[in-house]
């Protein structure tokens, strides 16, 4: 009882931190934590797949789908934020079952290899159809969020669009990790025979943890785009696509936190060198890291810490009685 | 089209089916072995590419010496790569898959800041053209077919002749059983690395003076083999040949005619079509 309100607390002052970042920072930070909250909600929606255990190394083109989707209907047909977002979001799922439904009911490897394929053809897609996406010369123009009405012509406001997106997102995985959902998820990652011998329909729930995560990289991808406003199809390649897994290792699979850790800290540790070969480098070494010497991830590092330390105070010489 | 372009697509069909096939063939064996998939396997044609570049052209080595330096360098990389990264996991397929990742990924990257920005060339090695069927194809292209038909033959005879060919067959069939018989399984799936490896760089080093070089010039090919080795069945060593020369075939003629990005979605398409009817490929086995 006590722990779960220590938890609620340092979530409480997370929280109020995050609302005061516009008033106690200038727009660099609105700007950086902004695409911090996209990258917690890319992270965290890739859970649910992982959890399965599957490996999905393009959730970066369903961020892509939402984003050009949701774009496209607020720039050409003047729909609003809540609406454009929902249809970014709908088409990414629908576009996830097509290639979902003949991929998870083979072996993860299979999965993971459509993914990869499947970012490079909707990056060539994004690339080609220039008459819709505006192809290499990127997508520019894109409306401001206008949501219940409203323009959000700040920055500071679409921030707080971002923020309460990423909390509500958060809330809806974090609930449906607890629930039976989640542990059924759980049990087919850990042994899928065995779940399936109790009665588990793997495939299908593989593909629902799948498409959850593409509905919320297609939420991700429209807050990203009407914050942006400029999209540009190499953007979501399979660079991104990895660093979303990075984020999810980096930070810990064990828990659902891990995503959030990894997102957060790997953005803001990588913020410096944003756009250069060396932010990849960054990424790539603190993957191969973690996997080899941390595989549980940034979450259990103060366990390991405390484990060292009783390692440390046991190995001390100790008199021996002979003497 | 003209019967004399399809007869030059055709052979051009065929020597980008042979690099494809030689891609396809280490990643599958490593798949039948080890369970994993290599996504360091673009990353690794791309450094075969770079020896060729670095060796033969700037260094003035003859270009068979460049090839062989490249194969063996990469291939000793691919054991190293085995030691320090398969091993350590040890069997844990998920964790291996993305580490495998986050080595491609770094090797790319990597890849700006040592060989520079800008694209390079290698100059070819075989000039010319040569006339078949009333059609000019250059000798370039051409010679990629016998030398990667010879290492895929090579390939053959060493599982199917040899010992240690023997040993990896029988841990493609079970780990454990081929322990028990004294089969050093550490050692084995450290030389299918290596082999693995070695045929990469192979394909990189055979593409050098036809494509630019650059870190991502690895990227095409790899999904190439993806789509070649769910095409043939996972596992399955005639399934990539055959896969890698249809692929090989599709993309050289829809190419020819519609593009190549075009040719490339159509196959995607087709691979998604194939596992919805015929998940395990059209040779693979069940799993």
């Amino acid at each position: 009882m006590r722990r779960r309100a220590g938890v609620l607390g340092v979530l409480a002052i997370l929280v109020v931190l995050a609302l005061l970042v516009p008033q106690l920072g200038g727009d660099y930070y609105v700007h950086i934590f902004a695409l911090v909250f996209t990258n917690v909600i890319l992270a965290a929606s890739l859970r649910p797949s992982l959890t399965c255990g599957q490996l999905n190394i393009g959730h970066s083109a369903f961020m892509s789908i939402g984003a050009y989707t949701s774009a496209l209907l607020a720039k050409n047909l003047a729909v609003p934020f809540e609406l454009s977002l929902l249809g970014g979001a709908v088409l990414a799922t629908l576009v996830g079952v097509v290639i979902g439904y003949p991929s998870l009911r083979l072996r993860g490897v299979y999965f993971a290899m459509v993914t990869v394929a499947f970012v490079e053809v909707i990056r060539l897609i994004a690339q080609l159809w220039v008459s819709l996406t505006r192809g290499m010369s990127g997508l520019s123009g894109i409306p401001k969020p206008n949501l219940l009405g409203m323009t959000l012509t700040t920055k500071a406001s679409q921030y707080y669009l971002g923020l309460a997106l990423m909390l509500i997102v958060l809330l809806i995985l974090w609930k449906l990790e607890k629930s039976r959902l989640g542990l059924i998820w759980k049990s087919i990652g850990m042994a899928d025979n065995l779940a399936q011998s109790l009665g588990v329909d793997i495939a299908r729930h593989k593909l629902l943890a799948f498409m959850l995560g593409c509905f919320f990289a297609g939420v991700a991808g429209a807050f990203y785009a009407h914050f942006i406003r400029f999209l540009f199809p190499p953007e979501f390649g399979f660079l991104m696509a990895t660093n979303i897994l990075v984020y999810n290792y980096v930070g810990g699979r064990g828990h659902f936190v891990g995503a959030i850790v990894g997102a957060i800290f790997l953005s803001l540790l990588s913020e410096p060198f944003r756009g250069s070969p060396y932010e990849t480098i960054f990424f790539s070494i603190a993957m191969l890291l973690t996997i080899l010497f941390l595989p549980g991830g940034l979450i259990t590092l103060p366990e390991k810490l405390a484990g060292l330390r009783r390692w440390r105070a046991a190995a001390a010489p100790t008199p021996s009685p002979a003497a | 089209m003209t019967l004399a372009l399809l007869v030059q697509s055709a052979i051009i069909g065929m020597s980008l089916g042979s690099i494809y096939i030689l891609m396809a063939l280490g990643l599958t064996l490593m798949f039948g072995m080890m369970h994993i998939i290599n996504f360091a396997h673009g990353a690794v044609y791309m450094l075969g590419a770079f020896v060729i570049y670095y060796v033969f052209f700037q260094g003035g080595a003859p270009y068979f010496a460049a090839f062989v330096v490249a194969m063996i360098v990469l291939g000793i990389f691919g054991y190293l790569v085995e030691r320090s990264i398969y091993r350590p996991i040890r069997g844990g397929i998920e964790p291996t898959l993305v580490a495998l990742l986050a080595l491609t990924t770094f090797l790319q990257a990597a890849g700006y800041p040592v060989f520079g920005q800008l694209d390079k060339h290698v100059p070819p090695v075989f000039p010319g053209t040569r006339t078949i069927l009333g059609v000019g194809i250059s000798i370039e292209r051409l010679m990629i077919i016998p030398i990667a038909g010879a290492l895929v033959v090579g390939l053959y005879l060493f599982i199917n002749r040899t010992r240690l060919g023997a040993a990896m067959r029988a841990i493609e069939q079970d780990k454990e059983a081929a322990a028990l018989q004294g089969v050093n399984v550490n050692v084995v799936n450290g030389l299918a690395f290596a082999i693995g490896f070695a045929l990469a760089a192979a394909s990189g080093a055979l593409m050098a003076p036809i494509f630019k070089l650059d870190p991502m010039m690895g990227e095409q090919p790899l999904l190439k083999a993806f789509i070649i080795i769910i095409l043939g069945g996972l596992g399955s060593i005639p399934g990539a040949i055959l896969g890698g020369l249809m692929l090989g075939l599709i993309d050289s003629i829809v190419a020819t005619a519609l593009g190549a990005e075009p040719a490339f979605l159509l196959s995607f398409v087709f691979i998604i079509l194939l596992l919805l009817f015929r998940p395990t490929g059209l040779f693979g086995y069940a799993p």
